[in-house]
């Protein structure tokens, strides 16, 4: 077979090879279990653990900007 | 016999099982592990529809949530950190196609083909919005107030995206505060929002206001909310909670702060001149704010194609009243439009999904094809959905053949906004202002909630549901009404009760309880899909 012809299996095959594993990880729902058992939990430990503004200590400065009223 | 059980596992395997028990059904509700709402495995829909799943729906949706930051980002990188530092973002994207399943289960044809189009929509929206958000976040830029800071508009969820249409041609974008850290994480992830629900109480706030208002202030309480914009624009979405919600947004925003105030009544003409004024005065207050002038070509411009996409709709409903023929179902239909209607024209994607949802409807007129062939009841779904189990009817459709053809969320800006004058314009904007959520389908008074009985003969359907959003007190004053009409007028209802964004009130399983027993004991139905009766997803996003 000449190289051209092997080139173009190989690559039919590396295609077909990357469909059925996208196809295994479609079909048994690999993604969703990825994501719910490793990858949520880890993102929500570290917001849980964020350092956050405590937003009550700001003052509540009512007269720090105008009304915006317009017909007056 | 061999023979006959080797035609039929071949028939199945080509075609995918049939919708009903009787015909040796699919028996979705095996599909699930226990408790996750994961999948042992996804359905097999047949060769042609599973493939279509795979590459045009699940695949095709993960790549272009990949080329939309592309497309909306100043640059990929704030999305990933703002992935991290903000916890509605990185609990509520990844989980997206999730959602997509949820609210295509069980769907064939046209019917999964159109209905995910609308979901393609919604995601386009939102990444366009997570993206407005995070190119002008301060916290994203060491502090900088960039040029996307300048040019955006960041404004209260309820407040409609088509007031902003005048600035839209300088560069200026409008982000809703809410509605991606609220409103779409609860469709998504419904365990995102349970903290921000959590966190408004926990500074001492009471817990029987609306969630929905509590959830908005709690993001606030958490410091969840992007520095993204100079000013804020703000509304009571004619709500009491809302006021409480909008008073600590004034607080912890700290920015100028324009408050538009929703009116408690409408339909009456001193009411929408009053409206007609806070909508000029908001007006004002953002040429003031920009330096930029109101630009009413900007604002027709815009509005044009609202109106387009408003009347696409109508020629959609057109079919879905008289004919077997549409093929949205029920969940795609109510999202599609509260989110278009309210985020407006912001970008192509509403239209271009309106187009082919538009192609596949027509094909099905054309060839005489029902994408809902199990159909046994046309449902209204009236009054405000809860949030965490929109997907409901998709359930309902699959188990019980109840097939949810429109819904209040759709309907409720059901107008054209014309374009031919300035003083036109403002009054049918006054209109649509006065008719944001949680006003025509729950606080906007006697006539609007009881165009039920309208909307059912226009669109010909034999059952309600009745939604029952227990910490609305709206609504809560008006259900006994409800329930005498019913009985008057002979209509078969179930009430679903849920409260909004919450799924500890009501859960998911508690809704599908109350439709069964009303499937079985009043309407003495047996189920199309035994296996969807009951199963435990109370882990479930």
């Amino acid at each position: 077979m000449c190289k051209i012809g092997k080139f173009f299996l190989k690559l039919l095959g590396i295609f077909l090879a990357a469909n059925a594993v996208l196809f295994v990880v479609f079909f048994f729902d690999l993604d969703g279990k990825l994501l719910f058992n490793v990858v949520e939990p880890f993102l929500k430990n570290h917001y849980d653990n964020m350092k956050r503004k405590d937003v009550l200590t700001m003052p509540y400065d009512t007269d720090k900007f105008p009304k915006y009223k317009y017909d007056e | 016999m061999a023979k006959k059980k080797l035609s039929k596992s071949l028939k199945d395997f080509w075609y995918g099982k049939p919708h009903t028990a009787e015909e040796g059904g699919r028996r979705l509700g095996e599909l699930y592990e226990d408790k996750t709402g994961l999948f042992k495995h996804r359905e097999w829909r047949g060769v042609k529809d599973t493939f279509y799943y795979m590459y045009m729906i699940w695949g095709y949706n993960y790549v272009h949530m990949v080329t939309d930051i592309l497309k909306y980002s100043d640059n990929p990188i704030d999305f990933f950190k703002g992935t991290w530092r903000y916890r509605w973002m990185g609990q509520t994207y990844l989980p997206v196609i999730h959602w997509f399943d949820r609210g295509l289960q069980g769907m064939r044809g046209p019917a999964l083909r159109a209905s995910a189009w609308h979901y393609r929509a919604m995601v386009s929206a939102s990444i366009q919005q997570i993206c407005n958000f995070f190119n002008g976040d301060t916290r994203l830029h060491h502090g900088k107030e960039n040029d996307a800071y300048r040019h955006t508009f960041l404004a209260k969820e309820t407040t409609c995206g088509t007031l902003f249409y005048p600035w839209m041609d300088a560069g200026y974008q409008y982000v809703p505060i809410e509605m991606i850290p609220y409103f779409v994480t609860c469709h998504v992830n419904s365990h995102t929002v349970l903290n921000y629900i959590d966190a408004a109480q926990s500074i001492g706030l009471p817990g029987d206001p609306c969630p929905m208002c509590q959830a908005e202030a709690g993001i606030y309480v958490l410091d969840d909310v992007p520095d993204c914009a100079p000013f804020v624009i703000t509304c009571n979405e004619a709500c009491d909670g809302s006021v409480g919600t909008a008073i600590l947004q004034d607080w912890f925003i700290d920015k100028p702060l324009f408050a538009m105030s929703l009116p408690m009544q409408f339909d009456d003409p001193l009411v929408r001149k009053f409206c007609m004024k806070d909508i000029e005065e908001c007006w004002k207050f953002i040429e003031e704010q920009t330096g930029v002038p109101f630009n009413f070509e900007s604002m027709v411009k815009r509005l044009e194609l609202q109106n387009k996409l408003q009347r696409d709709e109508w020629e959609k409903w057109e079919v879905a009243g008289k004919t077997d023929y549409y093929p949205v179902n029920g969940v795609a239909q109510a999202l599609f439009r509260i989110f278009s209607t309210q985020y407006g024209i912001q970008g192509d994607f509403w239209l271009e999904a309106s187009e082919k949802v538009k192609k596949i409807m027509y094909r099905c007129v054309e060839k005489k094809i029902n994408p809902f062939p199990q159909t046994r009841h046309r449902v209204i779904a009236w009054s405000c959905a809860p949030l965490y189990y929109s997907n409901w009817c998709t359930w309902a459709y699959n188990c019980w053949g109840l097939n949810t053809i429109i819904n209040m969320d759709s309907l409720m800006f059901d107008m054209e906004i014309r374009t031919d004058s300035y003083e036109h314009m403002l009054e049918d904007m006054a209109t649509y202002h006065m008719w944001a959520p949680m006003r025509r389908m729950a606080v906007g008074g006697m006539h609007h909630i009881f165009e039920l009985w309208d909307y059912m003969e226009r669109f010909n359907c034999d059952m309600v549901a009745m939604y029952d959003q227990l910490q609305c007190k709206g609504m809560q004053g008006v259900h006994g009404l409800f329930e005498d009409e019913f009985r008057k007028r002979n209509v078969k209802a179930f009430w679903l009760p849920h409260a909004l964004p919450d799924c500890r009130t009501v859960s998911r399983a508690e809704i599908r309880r109350l439709i069964n027993d009303y499937m079985t004991t009043v309407m003495h139905e047996e189920p199309l899909d035994p296996s969807l009766l009951d199963f435990d997803d109370s882990m479930t996003w």
